[in-house]
């Protein structure tokens, strides 16, 4: 079915989109590197193509008037969707151009901001590219070489925004979103727990001990005294009896 | 159709400069020689580098800059004002403290820019994901956040909670260590940019001005357009600023006797005293105008033409010079800029036939140039058609009578004759209280006056038309 399809496509883009973001901020700070900019310019193309594809797929069941007033509204809801996601595309490609005229990889001096983050981005840009590793090939200055096609690639981006604004006219207001306040929490039980303790550190408890962790040592040491405040309990018992 | 969320905001398209500076200074902070000095976070298990305490950042910026103690401690507050190093112990304490209270530094990604002001979307995506992960426990002005977002961009919210869902995905594919560094810096963002209520706002960007409509196209017209903007720019004429302040000082000397509240009124002011006698000595049909008003006169030909008793006195004068017609041409201009739209092709065919028709009554000395441009304006009569007349003739009249005006024996005799009013003596008692009775309402007195004036100007006219005919 059409619906599905489109779904399907526009689930893709926004997993990509979100990686493409994932991969934009670590730009300029010290998990910037070569490997990097391949997997920005790697993600960026891969969204490119997935934008075309859910943008032809639509715009086609958009344009197509024999369908019912139910579809007609989903089809825009998709459509609103597509075009939130293509937009945020778009900054993030603007940003990263800019952030990485800024901060070249190949000069003697390099100013990475050092923020803490020291890992790689492989895993990141494999969930992307939907491969189990990514395969680096590129040449040693991409850095400069990609933003030109950068450039191009956001000029054609703008572009196809530009057509679509004009091709299709979907009134935002008129789209009601399917989800209500707090939809988010039903389903992502996953997501949510592992990470719930670690995060904790950076919020308003100022200690920087684990929350989680905290919560057990508790647990343990209540039951260590009470096993001692037992065990000295029945030696004065002995003691007192014998 | 879609909303455009940037460029509604009228974006500038360079940063702000003292964000750029900031920035080069953040930069020169990473230099492993110079810079800053870092050291190792520890967490209970996980080891997270580059961190520095506040002393360090104070010390290496009266090192680096030579400045005093609060010159740096200015320094630094404004870094972390600006989020461009956040503090992990208290994050929502945005200063810098400084002993050991550790600090590190924001990736560039979210640096304070005002290209990229932070967006609704982001912030909502920002909520959902917080909202995930405190499984629905956010903070009182979160929640009502998250509730006025999902209101206002309703229409985008399934993109919101689908976006919020991969992003976290997509963070757990890090190490720990990243991802504790991802959520603070994440954090500390929207701290700047969406203070909870309460605290400062940083970054006070004034109300939003949404004029510009629609995508500007950065083709070869507008770039020619800017071009010639900025090139009439530079040609403009500029005054030194010691000269204009000059001619500053000299207006505020000059107009201080008469401002009632810097030099207080004679003879006192209605407002304190509700003696109504200021006010009715300078109304605008007074027979003998205080000294003041007539010295005002002399300050510049705008004074007096603004004032209508100075009005009158000066067509007096001028109806002994024979070149009243001057006076009465430009206020009857002044009356089609400022009169009803409706009735200005009537009033311009009016001011034609009285003074700029070949043996008009009142002809009025306009060089040819002018006149035949108004004249070509005649042909679509509009509220400035008669601009470059009325200029000339008021030109005329400040070159060559009002001098001779200043000069002449009748305002002289004016001055002399003019009142100086006496300062009330204030009371004994100065709490008595005194009868109140109740003013005639102020629309009743405008329309006595207007109507006063309109027989007034109309008589003049007929009396001056008159004149005229004899000579």
């Amino acid at each position: 079915m059409g619906k599905d399809e489109c779904k399907t496509m526009l689930d893709a883009l926004n997993k990509v989109t979100a990686c493409y973001r994932h991969l934009v901020i670590a730009l300029g700070s010290t998990s910037d590197s070569q490997n990097l900019r391949e997997e920005l310019k790697k993600t960026r193309t891969k969204a490119q193509e997935l934008a075309v594809a859910n943008r032809t797929k639509l715009t086609s069941l958009l344009k197509d008037k024999g369908i019912s007033k139910d579809d007609r509204a989903e089809y825009e809801r998709l459509w609103v969707l597509f075009t939130s996601s293509v937009e945020l595309l778009e900054v993030d490609m603007k940003r990263s151009l800019e952030i990485g005229q800024d901060f070249p990889l190949k000069v003697p001096r390099r100013h990475l901001i050092q923020t803490g983050m020291t890992g790689s981005t492989t895993t990141v840009a494999a969930r992307a590219m939907s491969v189990q590793n990514m395969k680096y090939e590129a040449d040693a200055n991409i850095d400069t070489v990609d933003l030109k096609e950068l450039e191009t690639e956001i000029a054609q981006v703008d572009q196809m925004m530009e057509e679509m604004e004009l091709k299709v006219q979907v009134a935002p207001w008129t789209v009601e979103a399917k989800q209500e306040a707090g939809a988010e929490l039903k389903s992502t039980v996953s997501v949510g727990n592992s990470s719930v303790g670690i995060i904790s550190i950076c919020e308003e408890e100022p200690k920087e001990t684990v929350e989680g962790e905290t919560g057990l040592m508790k647990v343990f040491a209540g039951v260590i005294f009470t096993a001692v405040l037992l065990i000295a309990g029945i030696l004065g018992y002995l003691v007192i009896n014998l | 159709m879609t909303i455009k969320t940037l460029s509604q905001h009228g974006v500038q398209r360079q940063q702000m400069p003292c964000l750029t500076k900031m920035e080069r200074m953040i930069i020169s902070m990473q230099d492993p020689d110079m810079g800053i000095k870092l050291r190792n976070q520890r967490l209970l298990i996980t080891v997270i580098p580059h961190a520095m305490t506040g002393a360090d950042i104070f010390e290496w910026l009266i090192k680096k800059f030579s400045i005093s103690d609060e010159e740096a401690l200015h320094i630094g507050q404004i870094f972390v004002k600006y989020g461009y190093i956040y503090p992990l112990k208290e994050p929502r304490n945005l200063i810098l403290k400084v002993d050991n209270s550790p600090y590190r530094f924001q990736t560039p990604y979210y640096w304070m820019s005002t290209r990229w002001p932070a967006s609704e979307l982001d912030y909502a995506i920002y909520l959902a994901k917080k909202n995930i992960r405190k499984q629905g426990e956010l903070i009182e002005y979160e929640k009502e956040c998250y509730n006025a977002l999902h209101k206002r961009i309703n229409h985008t919210w399934d993109f919101v909670v689908m976006q919020a869902r991969e992003q976290l995905r997509a963070s757990k594919q890090r190490r720990k260590a990243d991802r504790i560094v991802l959520e603070c810096q994440e954090q500390a963002y929207w701290l700047v940019n969406r203070p909870p209520p309460g605290t400062l706002d940083n970054i006070d960007h004034g109300p939003e001005r949404r004029t510009t409509n629609t995508r500007v196209q950065l083709n070869a017209d507008f770039y020619k357009k800017e071009i010639e903007h900025n090139r009439i720019s530079l040609a403009r004429n500029r005054v030194k600023s010691s000269i204009c302040l000059e001619s500053y000082v000299k207006y505020c000397e000059q107009y201080q006797p008469h401002d009632p509240i810097m030099q207080g009124c004679l003879p006192s002011n209605p407002w304190i005293t509700d003696d109504i006698m200021f006010w009715n000595m300078n109304c605008e049909t007074v027979s003998v105008p205080t000294k003041l008003r007539v010295e005002r006169w002399s300050f510049s030909f705008m004074e007096l033409l603004s004032d209508p008793v100075g009005r009158k006195e000066f067509l007096t004068y001028l109806e002994k010079e024979f070149s009243a017609e001057n006076l009465c041409f430009w206020q009857a201009c002044e009356d089609v800029r400022h009169g009803e739209t409706s009735k200005i092709p009537g009033k311009v065919d009016e001011v034609y036939k009285q003074f700029l028709a070949p043996g008009a009554s009142r002809w009025v000395n306009i060089d040819s140039k002018t006149m035949e441009k108004t004249l070509e304006g005649f042909k679509r009569p509009h509220r400035f058609v008669l601009d470059d007349a009325q200029m000339h003739i008021y030109f005329l009249m400040k070159k060559d009578s009002y001098p001779r005006y200043l000069k002449s024996d009748l305002y002289k005799n004016l001055l002399a004759r003019a009142v100086v009013p006496q300062e009330t003596k204030k009371s004994v008692l100065p709490f008595i209280h005194r009868q109140r009775h109740s003013s005639p309402s102020p629309a009743l007195a405008t329309q006595a006056a207007e109507d006063d004036g309109k027989t007034k100007n109309s008589n003049s006219f007929k009396s001056n038309s008159g004149t005229a005919s004899r000579l």
